[in-house]
């Protein structure tokens, strides 16, 4: 699927804003307690549902009285983190079972292309979910899982750079200069095809972020008190008719952040022409 | 005919993967599914257990399970006690299906409008389409839900907040599933259209002296409209995560949010009746969409 030249053009400019947006949410992971010197778990039967604005605590604070605001930074920092890893560890995954099929050829290649089709089927979320009912509902299991259901895509796209750059004159070049296999792949290949899987990372981010999210929301992922952008809206979600304020600010981080990722993404993307 | 052999072929492979995995991944979760919420004694337990075959060995039971599924038997519900799980699918999954299908109808609808719209709409109507595309894409669905929940009716009351009672309690389910696929879509259909643009036929047609409005659509909706349909089989994947969280916002009884209460209760046959019915249902969609692509576009065939 490439990316239309429309979709090209919106983004060409757009490019410093999201950068901004992230680096401040980034900032914001990493300073928590000094920032908001509020503990995130502590209640106060006094502040439940404060309005936002309330002496102390500027966003508000929660049905059991816990700041909103300090729960948003820790919260901010367990999804960023998830998303990262998530970025990462699928684009492992699928560029190793990428790379492979790609160099391997046949027979090994439509074998793997063809189990990685049928894998291809099922949605994230439904592998993720089912992988839960084993991996409990921590941090790294919610990373594991989402990495697990949503590593094709990186594989499809580093096997098709694979087979790009296995044609590729300078690598013809290498081999008739009697490289030796290894120097080949690591001083020839793998810095080549690093912009692509450094794009990949940042693509698959955004995915990492929204699927804890919904697992989060579901309850199916990260399990309270741990704040996490999914828990905190879980939380708002089941606090909307009294107020909606608990849904907002959260809200407002995931939106932000996926819409920032997925612009740098598109951006990058298409200065080392890998389309999704 | 040989294709589409071979496709159903790699169905049943995927159907029988899906099943062994679900089947390991069930008897391999931590904590019992009779142990939840209660303490029996210990008798009771291993009667249970035995009932169930989860005292045999692994294998035995695995054999069990699917010489059960593969005669159309899909087990008895472990919570929802002696109810059996074909029942419980037969009840929800209509609702889900009529859930999905309005959602399809209306994001194709809207899909193609905005694609249209952002293709060859005036520039201005077409840059604003083009922005709201990207932010739909980054809206998680439980947001829109809950968006459409607090303005339509919870403030604005004028429709029901939750359940599946007549076709006003279908209007915000359906928006809150069906608006970021055809966010999706539009752009997808756009990017399509914009290569059809340059293509050497449609050069022909406006050399030609062709109609706009013929020209618009014989020349550039109808050649551009292979990349939708090769997409219904992502799309059919996106309105079954979308259910799990829509029919759960909204409390609606379908599928989905027996999928993810089955899971939340470990109720081991009915997340493997569940999954393998979305399995053949994403498998069907998948097939389905590439007959229509490639009877619509011969072309991709060879591919």
């Amino acid at each position: 699927m490439s990316q239309g030249g429309g979709v090209r053009r919106l983004s060409s400019r757009g490019g410093v804003v999201p950068f901004l947006l992230l680096l401040a949410l980034v900032l914001l992971a990493i300073l928590p307690e000094s920032l908001t010197g509020i503990d995130p778990l502590s209640q106060h039967a006094r502040l439940v549902l404060a309005p936002p604005l309330t002496s102390g605590h500027p966003l508000g604070c929660d049905f059991l009285g816990r700041d909103l605001w300090s729960r948003l930074v820790s919260g901010s920092l367990v999804s960023l983190t998830v998303g990262v890893s998530v970025g990462i560890l699928s684009t492992v995954i699928g560029g190793v079972w990428g790379i492979l099929s790609g160099f391997l050829g046949r027979p090994w290649d439509p074998v793997m292309m063809r189990t990685l089709e049928i894998w291809y089927a099922l949605p994230e979320i439904l592998i993720a979910t089912l992988l839960m009912l084993v991996l409990g509902h921590g941090l790294l299991a919610v990373v594991v899982a989402l990495s697990i259901g949503g590593w094709m895509g990186v594989a499809r796209v580093l096997r098709a750079e694979t087979l790009r750059l296995r044609e590729a004159v300078f690598m013809d070049a290498a081999r008739s200069s009697g490289v030796s296999p290894l120097r080949l792949v690591f001083r020839h290949f793998l810095p080549n095809v690093m912009p692509v899987v450094f794009v990949m990372v940042l693509f698959r981010i955004p995915g990492g972020i929204l699927g804890e999210s919904t697992l989060s929301f579901l309850g199916l992922g990260l399990a309270p008190p741990q704040a996490s952008w999914g828990v905190l809206v879980n939380e708002g979600w089941k606090a909307l008719p009294v107020s909606a304020f608990m849904l907002i600010w959260p809200a407002a981080f995931i939106v932000l952040s996926l819409v920032s990722f997925q612009i740098l993404a598109d951006r990058l993307g298409r200065r080392f022409g890998v389309g999704r | 005919m040989r294709r589409i052999v071979s496709r159903l072929f790699s169905s049943l492979l995927l159907l029988w993967a899906v099943f062994t995995l679900t089947f390991l991944l069930t008897r391999f979760a931590p904590g019992n599914p009779f142990s939840q919420g209660r303490h029996l004694p210990p008798e009771v337990m291993a009667n249970l257990m035995s009932v169930y075959h989860l005292d045999r060995p692994l294998l035995v039971q695995y054999l069990l399970t699917l010489r059960q599924t593969l005669e159309g038997d899909l087990g008895v519900s472990y919570k929802a006690t002696g109810i059996p799980v074909s029942e419980i699918l037969s009840q929800t999954l209509p609702v889900s299906l009529s859930l999905g299908f309005a959602a399809l109808c209306l994001s194709l609808f809207l899909g193609l409008l905005g694609g249209i719209l952002i293709g060859v709409g005036p520039p201005a109507l077409s840059r604003t389409l083009r922005w709201a595309t990207t932010l739909l894409v980054g809206l998680p669905s439980f947001l829109l839900a809950a968006v459409l929940i607090d303005l339509l009716a919870l403030h604005g009351g004028f429709f029901p907040v939750a359940l599946w009672e007549g076709w006003r309690s279908a209007v915000l389910p359906v928006l809150a599933l069906a608006v970021a696929p055809a966010g999706y879509l539009a752009r997808v259909f756009a990017a399509s259209m914009e290569e059809t643009l340059e293509s050497p036929f449609y050069r022909t047609a406006v050399a030609k002296g062709v109609g706009a409005g013929r020209r618009i659509f014989f020349h550039l909706v109808l050649p551009s409209l292979n990349a939708v349909l090769s997409l219904l089989g992502p799309l059919a994947a996106a309105f079954l995560t979308g259910s799990f969280v829509v029919e759960t916002v909204f409390a609606i009884p379908g599928m989905g949010r027996v999928f993810v209460l089955s899971v939340m209760n470990r109720d081991y046959p009915l997340i493997m009746g569940t999954t393998l019915v979305y399995t053949v249902f994403l498998t069907v969609a998948i097939l389905v969409g590439d007959l229509l692509s490639e009877a619509v576009d011969p072309r991709v065939r060879s591919v």
